[in-house]
């Protein structure tokens, strides 16, 4: 059988045809071969750098944009009150409800203790032979029980603090007398009432008694409601603590000794 | 510990404030002087051994005539009149205003402070020293730090005459 005849002129016609048709291609191939590998190799050297970077950002963003966001919020906040009141206030509402019931049902349950406790025949009798305070007031004492939280004596003219007692922490003592003195003055000064005496100032939970003597005046700051009974008793004892410290005048070079005194003529006893 | 009142006085802009801002730490807000007059200050020092509580109070001007309750000034040890070494008219009726104090406190002597050293050249300083009617204890710069130390120290002195 005859062997057919290779015609290599034919194929390197082809060749030639598809070179010249497919010439402008093949550029664009290796082109973008090119630009693939060079991708490649360029990402083989920055990937390592990339995740590193990512890494930094993720454990020291709030150093690096901290500030920035904290501005930005605070920018966003301002210049959109209304839309962030609109947001929260759902949020804030039900907070604040949850917690009004939750006071509200340590309130009513301590009432319903102190009715059950208060209100038995023995307890009638004893307020009845006593004729102490009426039912509502002995409901309310015992609720809001009234708490001596400071006690300051100070100098009437100098405003120098000679002792003190304190149930928290509150702010500089001395500097507390010094300003309250000054206060005392401003408002005595600004009625013009020659000889009369700021005697009470209440703030929110807190009522300020001033009692007045020659040399010196003594402020007991109370929380809870404050009855008559309890008012009385307190007058009572902050008179007879300045009888022991105008009588012994040495109580007021002693902010110690002072400090002693206090404690045992309007605390202990009270506490007792 | 001993306490003691101490009176800062002058006119308004004088720099008392300033000093007692270099000299202390624990104070109020400034808020307190606009409303009723007067600020108090505290701070402890020691003296000869001895550790002593100043209280400061900076009372907002000096003259009769400012609404400032005259009880602001009773029972106080020592006082401090403030003046600017750079505006006449803080210290041209500083002998009056130095008997108003006196006779308000009851205090014999003042320690008498010129502030704002560092606004004047030494020749300038001179000639305000040579025109001020009274003794002029010291001068200072509550901006520079200069001689406040030694002003407070020299009430504290006076505190305990």
């Amino acid at each position: 059988m005859k062997k057919a005849t290779v015609d290599n002129t034919k194929d390197d016609r082809f060749e030639l045809l598809r070179e010249l048709l497919l010439e402008e291609d093949r550029g664009r191939i290796d082109t973008l071969s090119e630009e693939i590998i060079l991708k490649e190799k360029f990402s083989k050297r920055v990937s390592p750098l990339i995740d590193e970077k990512i890494l930094d950002l993720r454990e020291n963003f709030p150093e690096y944009f901290g500030s920035t966001i904290t501005e930005t919020i605070k920018a966003q906040i301002r210049d959109s009150q209304d839309e962030v009141v609109e947001a929260l206030y759902p949020i804030m509402g039900k907070m604040v409800k949850k917690f009004i019931v939750a006071e509200i049902t340590k309130l009513s349950d301590k009432i319903n203790q102190t009715i059950k406790e208060k209100f038995s025949i023995t307890q009638i009798i004893k307020r009845f032979i006593k004729g102490k305070s009426n039912d509502a007031g002995v409901v309310l004492e015992e609720v809001f029980e009234p708490i001596i939280e400071e006690v300051f004596v100070i100098e009437k003219d100098s405003g120098i603090l000679s002792g003190s007692y304190s149930r928290g922490n509150i702010a500089d003592k001395d500097m507390v007398s010094g300003m309250l003195t000054a206060i005392k003055a401003f408002a005595e000064d600004a009625f013009q009432k020659e000889g009369q005496n700021l005697e009470d100032i209440k703030f929110e939970t807190f009522q300020l008694s001033i009692q007045n003597f020659k040399s010196i005046y003594i402020a007991v700051a109370c929380s809870g409601v404050l009855n008559v009974d309890f008012e009385e008793e307190i007058y009572e004892k902050i008179n007879n603590l300045a009888e022991i410290i105008l009588r012994d005048r040495s109580y007021l070079s002693n902010e110690e000794r002072m400090s002693q005194i206090i404690l045992q003529e309007l605390i202990l006893e009270k506490e007792e | 510990m001993i306490a003691k009142k101490v009176l800062l006085v002058g006119n308004f802009g004088v720099g008392k404030t300033s000093l007692i801002r270099r000299f202390v730490l624990n104070e109020f807000s400034e808020d307190y002087i606009s409303t009723i007059g007067v600020r108090v200050s505290k701070k402890v020092v020691e003296y000869n051994n001895d550790s002593i509580k100043l209280m400061i109070w900076d009372v907002a001007g000096t003259n009769g005539n400012e609404k400032i309750p005259k009880t602001y000034f009773l029972g106080a040890h020592a006082a401090m009149f403030v003046f600017d070494l750079s505006r006449e008219e803080t210290y041209l009726t500083i002998e009056e205003n130095l008997n108003m104090v006196k006779d308000l406190s009851g205090l014999k002597e003042i320690t008498i402070v010129g502030n704002k050293k560092d606004l004047l050249t030494a020749e300038e300083l001179n000639n305000v020293l040579n025109v001020v009617s009274v003794d002029v204890d010291l001068v200072t710069s509550a901006k520079e730090n200069d001689n406040v130390e030694s002003a407070f120290m020299k009430l504290t002195a006076q505190t305990l005459k």
